[in-house]
């Protein structure tokens, strides 16, 4: 795939999905995109390279999301 | 004076074992006197304020801290764990007070100069409190903000050629035993294998994008000192295939009291005169020793090598030399379904660089399987409980062995494959019927 | 406090940006009897609990005095280690897997000014600074996690739990007396970052409440379908909630009997706070190990439901710890390890020994294993 189709593809899902959660485990982008684990990683570190994407981290566990979007983030003042 | 009283913690400086709270406590005060003349980036008191949110936890039997989601450096999915004081008004020096890993040296040897350029870096942009190190095996810096991760990061990679290490869905921080480098029972190089392995899988341990954690841990031998095997999503244990070299004048040396047993392991009391029969023989866990005219023999076919008569005598009995490693596969903590034990999946390999069959027969193929049959947040182990070890070993195209085992299965509920039937399962019912009526 | 940059940039961060370089290579901090000697060692022994000689095939000889060290250090602390690796190794020293300190010289004559050095320092509050120790069979350093000084679901601090049992098992920190090693682990909440699952004794933290809800803010603060795919025993749902002015808000509902008070929930909604003064305390556990030495590695097993956090020195926890180790030294076997011991004279034997309490709460009931832990044979001890 494209790469500026998959991040259409991301930002667009991501978008919809917004009202509810603002965090995605990597499975729920590779399905998104539908694609294979070892391809999406590639796509998706491209996204988190130009800011189109941004990590989180429970610690144990890593999320994907849009830069400044989530609740936690203004809670933490660090958005 | 302090700046918090503190008279909980006060009780935990008296007693033989080293105090952290005095050590705390000489840091606050290295830090307030600031005779070297550091222009601290994060607040001078950052010390004293942990020591009172920490009093203010022995007090309420609670945590202070809050989690956060910030995760690294730019580009990195892991290596910073956010941290929040739930009273930051009481302890503003510690409001914000994130972790950062930094990738420890293999074995963790070290030389002072470099251990002094760490200090120098974490005194000047954080608190200047660490682990050394954390239970995974990194330096962890205890306590920063937020705007100094970046610059921590960019003078550790410019300034001491030190990278950060792994949180989240990553690979985490290798780590090994001492290995090679100072102990005789170690049958591979733990330190190059984890150092190789860590080069190799940088992106893994910088960008998460498994379902969850996995650790790898290199235990030279057996006994893992390490616990690899307790422990990490693949462990790799050092071993050997050949005979255990016996110096038969080093064992009538033990027998005869010259050498303490044990490497002088047991010199706190009297146990009595070293008997071999009784240590040694009788406590192999396979019978496959005994003594002949004065000398100790070996059935190496049967040793399993569980290191106990080569602990006892070390100077006698020395590992083979043909060796490799023993992979595990799947060890984990409790959460959630109950802790598992890495399960073997490979008995035999050789390890030696460049490690080409360890990463192309075995990580990477796991790790395909894994990424895209794990769900959210299960554990290698967790995968392999729910589709079943025949399915890794298919997915690895291992046969099987058993070695694999700890007995066979106790049900005959085996799912044939169609293929495995002569015949195949379409089969005529006409043809069937001719023979046997409705 | 003026910002001084490192030379970041924050508008382009990917200026001049270095990643992926890894840890330094070990080779590097090898002191150079190791460089010289690695993979050519013969043999080693204790002089003396905390001593090490290793000799290798060269007749080279490196000896090893091993430390205690409280794993949360000062850079105050560390810098004085390296002035003792400066002064006495040429500037090399290495950390244990157990958090013990190890410094490395090349002849005898070196062995006895270190001991003597390490032995006069002491913290202002009388503490050892570098106890020497942690060999043989004998108590280790605890490998611990982080507790109340930095963690957010911890159920019992590990620092001070950790300094008041070093403080009583400190003569077995120093000398050979036991059967076999013995490990002792601490991990402050049932995720065990540190894992003390296959530890001779294992001090765990334990929470007993499930979390509260704080419904006025929660759909402010958190995700809520984030916080319910948090919850590993599903205990976790959506709920309409109407506060006591009467405003309705969206928030969550809790099964508590499926709630396992493993803080995960907290950890994606600081909205749903665990932590408790009564509900919070210890779980003792006992007979794990890791070596392969003689019987396969096993877990560690639940000997005592719950003991209240006593801050600041956990005196019930110290005393259970303390008793088992006692009851294990004066019967158990030479090599014998305490899971190994536990399981030759019976578990029932262990408890009866120990003086501990066998209670409803230690039959195992979660899911497939526990079954696999009940007594299926008529071969028991009265």
């Amino acid at each position: 795939m494209e790469y500026e189709e998959a991040k259409k593809k991301i930002t667009e899902a991501l978008q919809k999905k917004l009202k509810t959660k603002s965090k995605f485990y990597f499975s729920d982008l590779a399905k998104i995109l539908g694609e294979k684990p070892r391809v999406a990683k590639k796509l998706i570190n491209q996204m988190v390279q130009e800011g189109v994407l941004e990590y989180w981290s429970s610690g144990s566990t890593s999320m994907y999301g849009m830069p400044g979007t989530g609740k936690q983030a203004h809670a933490e003042h660090e958005d | 004076m302090a700046k918090h009283e503190t008279p909980m913690l006060d009780q935990l400086e008296s007693g033989p074992w080293p105090s952290f709270v005095s050590d705390l406590k000489q840091q606050a005060e290295v830090r307030a006197k600031n005779e070297a003349n550091i222009e601290f980036q994060i607040p001078r008191d950052v010390v004293e304020d942990l020591l009172g949110v920490l009093e203010l936890s022995y007090d309420h039997g609670r945590t202070h801290w809050k989690h956060g989601g910030i995760v690294g450096v730019f580009g990195y999915g892991g290596g910073v764990i956010g941290r929040y004081c739930d009273q930051p008004e009481q302890f503003p020096g510690v409001a914000h007070f994130h972790t950062m890993r930094v990738n420890q040296p293999g074995g963790k040897f070290y030389k002072a100069e470099y251990l002094k350029q760490l200090c120098d870096l974490w005194d000047f942009r954080g608190s200047g409190i660490t682990n050394m190190h954390g239970s995974t095996g990194d330096i962890i810096f205890l306590g920063t903000t937020t705007p100094q991760l970046e610059e921590i990061f960019y003078e550790m990679t410019h300034k001491l050629n030190q990278d950060l290490g792994g949180s989240g869905s990553n690979l985490r921080t290798p780590a090994d035993c001492v290995g090679q480098a100072r102990c005789e029972f170690a049958c591979y190089d733990t330190q190059d294998l984890c150092y190789d392995l860590t080069m190799e899988y940088q992106d893994e341990l910088h960008r998460p994008a498994f379902p969850y954690k996995f650790k790898f841990k290199f235990d030279g031998c057996p006994n893992c000192c390490v616990a690899s095997i307790a422990r990490s999503d693949l462990s790799f244990i050092g071993t050997w295939r050949d005979d255990i070299k016996i110096d038969q004048e080093a064992v009538a040396a033990y027998i005869g009291g010259e050498i303490p047993p044990n490497a002088g392991a047991h010199s706190g009391r009297d146990w009595g005169p070293f008997d071999i029969q009784k240590e040694v023989i009788d406590n192999c866990p396979t019978e496959c020793m005994w003594m002949e005219d004065g000398k100790l023999k070996i059935d190496n076919k049967e040793c399993n090598r569980c290191m106990h008569c080569i602990n006892v005598m070390p100077r006698a009995l020395h590992i083979g030399d043909d060796r490799g490693v023993t992979i595990l596969a799947g060890a984990k903590a409790p959460i959630l379904d109950g802790a598992q034990m890495g399960s073997l999946i490979v008995p035999f390999m050789k390890a030696e660089p460049p490690y080409t069959e360890i990463k192309e027969k075995v990580i990477e193929p796991i790790w395909d399987w894994w990424m895209e049959e794990g769900k959210n947040r299960e554990r290698l182990g967790e995968l392999m409980k729910r589709q079943g070890l025949q399915k890794m070993l298919d997915v690895l195209g291992f046969e099987a062995d058993p070695r694999m085992v700890q007995e066979p299965r106790h049900n005959p509920y085996i799912f044939w494959k169609e293929e495995e039937v002569p015949g195949g399962f379409k089969r005529d019912i006409n043809e069937f019927r001719k023979y046997h009526q409705r | 406090m003026a910002f001084i940059s490192s030379g970041y940039n924050p508008d382009k961060p990917m200026e001049d940006r270095i990643t992926d370089i890894g840890p330094r290579k070990y080779d590097e901090f090898y002191p150079p009897v190791i460089a010289k000697n690695k993979g050519q060692w013969l043999y080693h022994e204790y002089l003396r609990p905390g001593v090490l000689v290793h000799v290798a095939k060269s007749g080279d000889e490196v000896y090893t005095v091993r430390c205690g060290g409280a794993r949360l250090m000062s850079t105050t602390h560390i810098r004085e280690i390296c002035e003792i690796a400066e002064k006495h190794c040429d500037g090399y020293l290495r950390f244990t897997t157990r958090n013990n300190i190890e410094f490395m010289v090349d002849s005898k004559e070196k062995v006895e000014p270190l001991i003597k050095d390490l032995e006069g320092r002491k913290f202002d509050g009388g503490s050892f600074k570098f106890p020497i120790g942690g060999t043989g069979a004998g108590v280790s350093n605890i490998v611990h996690t982080q507790g109340w000084i930095h963690c957010h679901t911890p159920a019992t601090d590990a620092s001070g739990p950790v300094k008041a049992v070093m403080d009583e098992l400190f003569t077995d920190f120093q000398s050979h007396r036991l059967p076999a090693h013995v490990r002792v682990s601490l991990a402050c909440c049932l995720n065990m970052c540190g894992a003390v699952h296959c530890s001779d004794i294992a001090i765990l933290g334990y929470h007993r409440k499930p979390p509260m809800i704080d419904h006025e803010y929660l759909d402010k603060m958190c995700e809520i379908p984030l916080a319910i795919a948090a919850c590993p025993t599903a205990a976790i749902r959506p709920a309409k909630v109407e506060l006591p002015n009467g405003k309705k808000v969206n928030s969550v509902a809790i099964k508590e009997e499926r709630c396992m008070f493993c803080g995960n929930c907290y950890t994606m909604c600081p909205s749903l706070p665990l932590a408790d003064t009564e509900g919070d305390g210890i779980v003792i556990m006992a007979g794990g190990k890791v070596s392969n030495r003689i019987s396969p590695p096993k877990f560690s097993k639940v000997v005592v439901a719950f003991i209240p956090n006593e801050p600041p020195r956990w005196p019930k926890t110290v005393e259970v710890i303390k008793k088992m180790i006692e009851v294990y030294a004066a019967d158990a076997r030479k090599y014998e390890r305490l899971g190994e011991w536990a399981e030759r004279i019976g578990w029932e034997r262990f408890f009866e020994k120990c003086e501990l309490e066998f209670t409803h709460h230690l039959i195992d009931d979660f899911r497939d294993p526990a079954y696999y832990t009940w007594r299926q044979t008529t071969q028991f001890k009265f």
